[in-house]
């Protein structure tokens, strides 16, 4: 393969990778924190896309309605999030994981049936929005520029909550409560509400992922399935917990599908499982995780 | 304190005392399903062939998740390694209807023992992690050797036996087989060897610690219930035909979790009443709507919030209440 | 019976056993007594595999046992109690000593023969010698806290050890249960011989016990003698029992 080419399967394993990291992202946050595997989280994720095609094509004679989607879809799926968490995932923190994970897996179906009863099961497009539409050029390939917006957004939002937890006090405190919740607590850190939050902030970032993915591909049903074992696989690799572990994972992930695909495209799908299987058996708490 | 203590005397009094009564009704259950098909029409026979696969696949996961306490996320991975051992066999060689059936098992313990010897490694949700890696990836086999396995065409129209070609015949096939696998497992699960297993449930430390190699003692848990899901999958595969990919899948995994809650994973035929309950709701549901997962999701959801113990706990809960106040009335 | 050589174990930056040197007599009682920390329940782990030292061995009857994983010390004589609670919560009391019997008769593997009427003399004897016959159907969650550490010792007895170590066997007891429980370990220990190390923080069991007494802090053993040697030492006094103690 020559230069042009390599470039090029980077390029797209990055902005996959991005992309996956922005779905992963929340999910990291959420097990970092409550400890809680939430399988439904990608669809979360598929609820985000449904609200951004919803409102783009209901209100598409408003000018620049995508980015206004893209703020609301978040938050309505941040909404949810806490409704799901102060109704439904509060009583089970104290049980074991299989419980968690057959409870989320109960809110896939849930969600997704609604997702149907609402939508259909159709699938949906969402037009490229002005001004990241276009085509750019990079090392000689035409490259769409919203792939690279997305490469962006991906970077961003990273930044934007390492900040948040290293420099602002919210940050501290969810840094507190992840640590130690009993001492949090002693604290007078009102612990219940930093899990309601934390959650939120998850299912924010899975409705920004949801919002800001259509473009790039379609709104569907069964995407949440499709969604749901890249982001454990990007966990695992990068370490239960650790947002940094996440976004190396991510384009670990990103790469190794890439290039698997031009490679070996038969077993690319069983590449994340192998090195989701590796980290468990070599290095189980990750990457970038922390060793119990 | 006091309150628990008489309780649980009660109910062990009931049930000594109720031990024949208990056999009856088992033999009164399984005589009654074997006479089933003279009055019951063909559609409702396959539909209990199918419940009893999936009891049998369900009671072989308990084996791992209800008696060692190891929660495993891909157990339909070593049921479609059976199912499509057995399909495979029948579609491309000649290799008698018997041994295929028999190949199916030990094929799924083979990749059970390389699979689980990675897995115990591990414990608690690292080892159901792992075993769901396992799963996608030999989903990921099944899925891409389109040569080999159909891939997503799946692998059908393979022989089967005269005596699998009527629905009565196959059920009473099906039934036999299960009821010997179950009472295998049952022998099992009430062996020494089942008692530690038990004891590894409930306090792994404490049992390394009376001599047990518990990581050996997990592997050959996860052995012998590979043998039996890859029997229930082997089965299942005879009974509908056809196997595809999508029957090591995650999800299909989670039907049979779904199924071991349902029922109750700390009683012996928990998975069997969950099965049957399962399969008999699915049905149900589906005649009237197409949101039938909707209902299931909401099942489950509230299984797992009130209903922890499944179906056979929740009786069990119910009873010994009941006993307190005979007892009391007598008096 | 058990020697214990140059025994390090570090933890981070922490040094929790730093270069122990110990030797326990056959059918010795012993008990090993120090502040919170100073490393007593760590040098239980290291002896019965549940960690591996860094430095040093620990000799066994003659034989090296520094890195056997803990099934295999246990199959080697040594008995132990733990901590916390240690018991087969939802199993029945006699079921808890029956499964440990199976281990140590080596018949645990047998899968097709049905545990129920198996050993069930040699169960019943352990129940009785342990005091919890008339409890023996009860499911072992539901036993008094009394009873539980009672099944805790039973439980280390099945295995037919010949040293057992008891990791603070009456704490959280009420005075009653604690006068109780040591009677029973005196009698058992007598009975069947053992050689017996255990740690506690209760003095008067201390003294009243043990033939030998050893006193850690901070990693290191700071004093060994009989009771009454312990008792008079002022280094120990400062340390542990507090300066006005006299």
């Amino acid at each position: 393969m020559d230069i042009e080419a390599i470039m090029g399967q980077v390029l797209s394993g990055l902005s996959v990778g991005m992309v996956l990291f922005l779905i992963a992202s929340g999910l990291s946050v959420i097990f970092g924190t409550l400890k809680i595997l939430n399988l439904a989280h990608g669809t979360i994720y598929m609820i985000g896309g449904f609200l951004c095609y919803w409102i783009t094509s209901t209100f598409a004679h408003i000018p620049a309605i995508f980015w206004l989607a893209l703020i609301l879809g978040p938050i309505a799926t941040a909404l949810l999030g806490g409704l799901i968490e102060i109704f439904l995932l509060r009583r089970i923190y104290a049980e074991e994981m299989l419980y968690q994970y057959i409870l989320t897996f109960g809110l896939i179906l849930i969600l997704g049936e609604l997702c149907k009863l609402i939508w259909g099961v159709g699938y949906h497009t969402v037009s490229v929005p002005w001004p990241v539409d276009g085509k750019m050029s990079i090392f000689g390939m035409i490259y769409p520029v919203y792939n690279i917006f997305l490469i962006c957004c991906g970077v961003a939002v990273f930044i934007g909550l390492m900040a948040v937890m290293r420099f602002t006090g919210l940050g501290r405190i969810i840094r507190a409560v992840t640590f130690n919740r009993e001492m949090a607590n002693a604290l007078g850190i009102n612990v219940p509400m930093v899990y309601t939050g934390v959650f939120m902030l998850g299912c924010w970032l899975a409705g920004l992922a949801g919002t800001l993915m259509p473009p790039m591909s379609v709104v569907a049903l069964g995407t949440d399935m499709a969604v749901i074992i890249d982001c454990f696989i990007i966990v695992v690799i990068g370490g239960m917990g650790s947002l940094s572990g996440a976004f190396i994972g991510a384009i670990i992930l990103g790469l190794v599908n890439a290039f698997g695909i031009s490679l070996l495209p038969k077993l690319t799908i069983a590449f994340g499982f192998l090195l989701m299987i590796i980290i468990l058996i070599i290095r189980h708490w990750g990457l970038l995780g922390k060793p119990e | 304190m006091m309150e628990h203590e008489i309780m649980r005397e009660i109910i062990q009094e009931f049930f000594k005392k109720t031990l024949t009564l208990r056999l009856f009704w088992l033999s009164t259950a399984v005589i009654l399903l074997f006479i089933l098909p003279l009055f019951i029409s063909t559609a409702y026979i396959s539909l209990i062939s199918e419940m009893l696969i999936m009891a049998l696949a369900g009671c072989a996961l308990n084996l791992m998740m209800g008696y060692t306490g190891m929660v495993s996320f891909g157990p339909a991975g070593l049921y479609a390694v059976g199912a499509y051992t057995t399909a495979l066999l029948l579609k491309k060689t000649g290799i008698p209807f018997a041994a295929t059936m028999v190949a199916g098992p030990i094929m799924a313990g083979l990749v059970g023992a390389v699979v689980g010897w990675f897995c115990v490694r591990r414990t608690a949700v690292y080892f159901a992690l792992l075993t769901l890696a396992f799963a996608q990836i030999i989903w990921t086999i099944f899925f891409e050797w389109y040569d080999f396995t159909g891939g997503d065409d799946g692998t059908v129209g393979f022989r089967k036996p005269e005596l699998l070609l009527s629905i009565n015949s196959s059920y009473y096939f099906i039934l036999l087989i299960v009821i010997i696998c179950l009472i295998l497992l049952w022998i099992i699960v009430n062996s020494p060897f089942g008692k530690t297993l038990q004891a590894i449930r409930e306090n792994p430390v404490r049992t390394e610690f009376i001599g047990v190699n518990v990581k050996r003692y997990q592997l050959y848990a996860f052995i012998i219930s590979s043998l039996f899901l890859g029997a229930a999958g082997s089965l299942f595969a005879v009974f509908s035909g056809s196997v595809f990919p999508d029957y090591a899948h995650w999800i299909k995994s989670t039907d049979m979790i779904v199924i071991c809650l349902l029922g109750g994973m700390y009683n012996f035929l928990g998975p069997v009443i969950g099965s049957a309950v399962y399969i008999f709701l699915s049905k149900l549901i589906s005649g009237y709507t197409m949101y039938w997962m909707l209902f299931l999701g909401i099942i489950v959801v509230f299984l797992v919030l009130f209903m922890r113990n499944g179906i056979a706990g929740f009786i069990s809960h119910k009873i010994a209440p009941l006993i307190q106040e005979n007892k009391e009335t007598e008096k | 019976m058990i020697e214990v050589e140059g025994l390090t174990k570090s933890f981070g930056g922490l040094t929790a056993i730093d270069n122990v040197y110990l030797k326990f007599k056959k059918r010795e009682l012993s008990s090993i007594i120090g502040p919170n920390g100073a490393g007593k329940t760590t040098l239980f782990n290291l002896i019965t595999g549940h960690l591996s030292p860094d430095q040093g061995k620990i000799i066994f009857n003659g034989r090296d046992i520094t890195n056997l994983p803990p099934h295999e010390i246990s199959r080697v004589g040594i008995g132990r109690s733990f901590q916390r609670q240690n018991i087969f919560p939802r199993l029945s009391t006699f079921e808890n000593i029956q499964i440990a019997l199976f281990s140590a008769k080596h018949i645990n593997g047998k899968l097709f023969s049905q545990a129920k009427n198996m050993l069930r003399d040699e169960t019943d004897e352990i129940l009785e010698s342990v005091g919890l016959t008339d409890k023996k159907l009860m499911q072992a969650g539901y036993l008094a806290y009394g009873d539980q550490k009672r099944l805790e010792i039973g439980i280390a007895l099945a295995i037919e050890p010949q040293l057992l170590l008891l990791d603070e066997p009456t704490a959280g007891m009420s005075p009653r249960e604690t006068i109780e429980i040591t009677k029973l370990i005196k009698k058992l220990v007598k009975k069947r011989g053992l050689t017996l190390i255990f740690i506690e923080h209760d003095m008067d069991i201390v003294f009243g016990i043990s033939e030998k007494v050893k006193v850690m802090h901070q990693g290191r053993i700071i004093f060994e003698g009989t009771p009454k040697q312990v008792k008079a030492n002022a280094e120990v006094q400062k340390i542990y029992l507090g300066k006005d103690k006299k």
